[in-house]
């Protein structure tokens, strides 16, 4: 246990303040060493893979299941580490709905509202108000067995809107729905979130999703924590191997430090000289398991001088095998890194077998190998 | 030139096997329905024990309301039906939710909870017999009765119940909570809703099979005479009772059937997709 601090604390702006949580399944280590603030109207997205933990995560702030230990747990102020579910001022969205089948819509939406002993008239009209808010007017009396994915998706939603949770959590909410219905559903979630003022959480495996909704994201990896950040901090500055990776960028050389000058790195990747900044979390020192990583539609094909300047990282490239996909082309080039992919935009590249490739620093992180 | 011999068949494609087949399922279901037929027929025959149809009469049935020396026997039997049911929904419920449940050893105790079922109703009936009367010294009626029929009943209860158990989704129970419902509401609101029709075709089914019972109640039954031993009893002796006997069994026969096809429709014909 860390001494209290004099930090001035913004508890007041805080929901959830969950500190060194750790979670096990007899011998298997399912989060490890959580801490987390979420601030009040905030969009957050947990991150990962199957299998990182983000899902258990959002079970434990339901208070679907409790953590192995925790030191801190409060959401509004309050500690919540041992309270059950049905005591937690939270909703959960699931992603297989957990609808009840024998029920019509509006006893589905207003079933939180029958526990909690809210008069009949009351519920309904309350009920009714949700679901013209996720435009399933109308669809009161049917039941669930009639609706469509996207409908019980609405109808999963408005259930758990209608009782004005503190946060509401959303478990991978978009996962069965089609990528027409996903799209749409997204610009929904996101204008419900900007109507209603309210705290989201959000688990998604999508980057994609994860960068288009998130205030701030939390990517996560075999039950840690392992880069927090806004979307474009994740996008462009991954952290550690495993986010850069994650987050799509193509290039990744195992790579060694040659010089450091403030936040920019020289490295050798296989004798090949190049420069990029630092993302790591502590400083880099000579010697460090590094990589180097980049993403393929920062690099162009350099013509004559090179239209990047003077210090962009430029090597001779041999043309491998090139893929074309519409809207870009896919070229794969052998370079004295090694394989470099490369995505063009331009619609008329002519490439001949030998070209030179150029990006820039700027455009290249460094980050460690853990 | 070549000639091709015509396809000789083997033995097991010989067409003969296929009519064979539907001949002795035909003289089986003959085997099985013509003495039920025949109750039904004679029932409605003035002379049924000459064996002959005809001339038809509802005299049998007329009889039943005027001789009422079978109502007794019927209240006990509906009564021990109604104990036993209702004691097998209780029991079937709570130990049915729970298997599904079970991580390790589920097989096992499903195998220990249904294999009442192989045991033949002579080995039951003696045994309890046994164990009440000569080990604890009770003596037999109706609550002997009560527990040779349960131990009947039981298994085929939980059978029904975990036929709905095993489909219940039990996320359902925690976006319940999630919700805000206390485990008792959960349990009142979304699990017992959805469990009812194989609760309630349990409790048809045990009460039928106690209704029926006949092979353990000789045993247990101490001087109380139910239905079943009742129509036996009588059918065995030569009084002018006889005649009811055709009459009661058809009503029985019709009774049962009504309440098997609701049990079956219960469990599997109201499925929603």
């Amino acid at each position: 246990m860390t001494e209290t601090s004099e930090r001035p604390a913004p508890a007041s702006e805080d929901i959830l303040a969950i500190d060194h949580l750790h979670h096990r399944y007899g011998n298997v280590t399912a989060l490890k060493d959580v801490s987390l603030k979420v601030r009040r109207g905030e969009f957050l997205t947990l991150l990962g893979s199957s299998g990182s933990g983000k899902s258990t995560l959002l079970r434990m702030i339901a208070g679907l299941e409790m953590p192995t230990s925790v030191d801190v747990f409060t959401l509004e102020g309050r500690p919540m580490a041992q309270v059950p579910a049905n005591h937690r001022n939270v909703s959960t969205v699931f992603q297989h709905y957990g609808l009840f089948p024998h029920l019509s819509v509006g006893q589905n939406v207003e079933y939180g509202l029958h526990v909690r002993k809210i008069p009949v008239p009351e519920r309904r009209r309350q009920a009714e108000e949700m679901l013209r808010l996720v435009k399933l007017d109308g669809m009161y009396d049917r039941p669930i067995h009639a609706l469509s994915g996207g409908q019980r998706q609405r109808v999963a939603l408005a259930r758990s809107l209608v009782l004005k949770p503190a946060i509401l959590l959303l478990d991978e909410p978009l996962g069965a729905l089609d990528e027409k219905l996903r799209l749409e559903m997204q610009i929904e979630l996101l204008s419900l979130h900007r109507t209603l003022g309210m705290t989201f959480i959000y688990v998604t495996h999508s980057q994609e999703e994860a960068l288009t909704m998130s205030h701030r994201i939390l990517l996560m990896s075999n039950g840690e924590i392992v880069q927090e950040g806004r979307p474009e901090d994740l996008f462009d500055r991954p952290s550690n191997r495993f986010a850069a990776e994650f987050m799509g960028m193509e290039n990744i050389f195992t790579a060694e430090i040659t010089a450091i000058d403030g936040g920019v790195i020289s490295v050798t990747v296989n004798g090949a000289h190049l420069r990029g900044l630092w993302t790591g979390k502590t400083q880099p020192r000579i010697g460090d398991p590094i990589a180097v990583a980049f993403r393929s539609e920062k690099v162009k094909l350099a013509r004559d001088k090179g239209a990047l300047g003077g210090d962009a990282n430029r090597f001779e490239a041999t043309l491998k095998s090139r893929v074309y996909k519409g809207k870009y082309l896919d070229v794969v080039a052998a370079s004295a890194l090694g394989d470099v992919r490369l995505r063009l935009w331009d619609d008329h590249v002519v490439l001949s077998d030998q070209f030179k490739i150029e990006w820039r620093p700027t455009n290249t992180v460094v980050i460690p190998i853990d | 030139m070549t000639v091709h011999a015509a396809h000789t068949p083997k033995i097991s494609e010989w067409p003969v096997w296929t009519r064979l087949g539907a001949l002795t399922g035909f003289v089986a279901l003959i085997a099985i329905y013509a003495p039920i037929l025949w109750l039904m027929i004679m029932s409605v025959s003035g002379d049924p024990l000459s064996g002959i149809p005809g001339p038809f009469t509802s005299e049998w049935y007329g009889t039943l309301v005027t001789n009422t020396n079978w109502l007794e026997p019927l209240w006990l039997s509906v009564l021990l039906g109604l104990a036993v049911a209702f004691t097998c929904m209780v029991c079937a419920t709570v130990v049915g939710r729970a298997i599904p449940r079970i991580r390790q050893g589920k097989g096992a105790i499903l195998a220990v909870a249904l294999f009442p079922l192989m045991i033949p109703g002579v080995v039951v009936g003696t045994a309890l017999f046994l164990y009440f009367r000569v080990l604890l010294g009770l003596k037999m009626g109706m609550w002997s009765l009560f527990a040779g029929h349960l131990v009947w009943s039981f298994p085929f209860a939980l059978l029904a119940v975990l036929v709905v158990a095993l489909r219940f989704d039990t996320r359902l129970l925690e976006s319940g909570a999630d919700l805000g419902a206390s485990a008792w509401q959960r349990f009142r609101d979304i699990e017992f809703p959805l469990l009812k029709d194989g609760i309630i075709s349990g409790g048809l089914f045990a009460f039928l099979l106690s209704f029926n019972e006949i092979a353990r109640s000789i045993y247990l039954r101490g001087r109380v005479e139910t239905l079943p031993i009742y129509l036996w009893q009588q059918a065995s002796t030569k009084t002018s009772n006889v005649p009811l006997i055709y009459s009661l069994n058809v009503i029985i026969l019709i009774v049962s059937t009504i309440i098997v096809a609701i049990a079956f429709w219960l469990l599997f014909g109201r499925r929603e997709k």
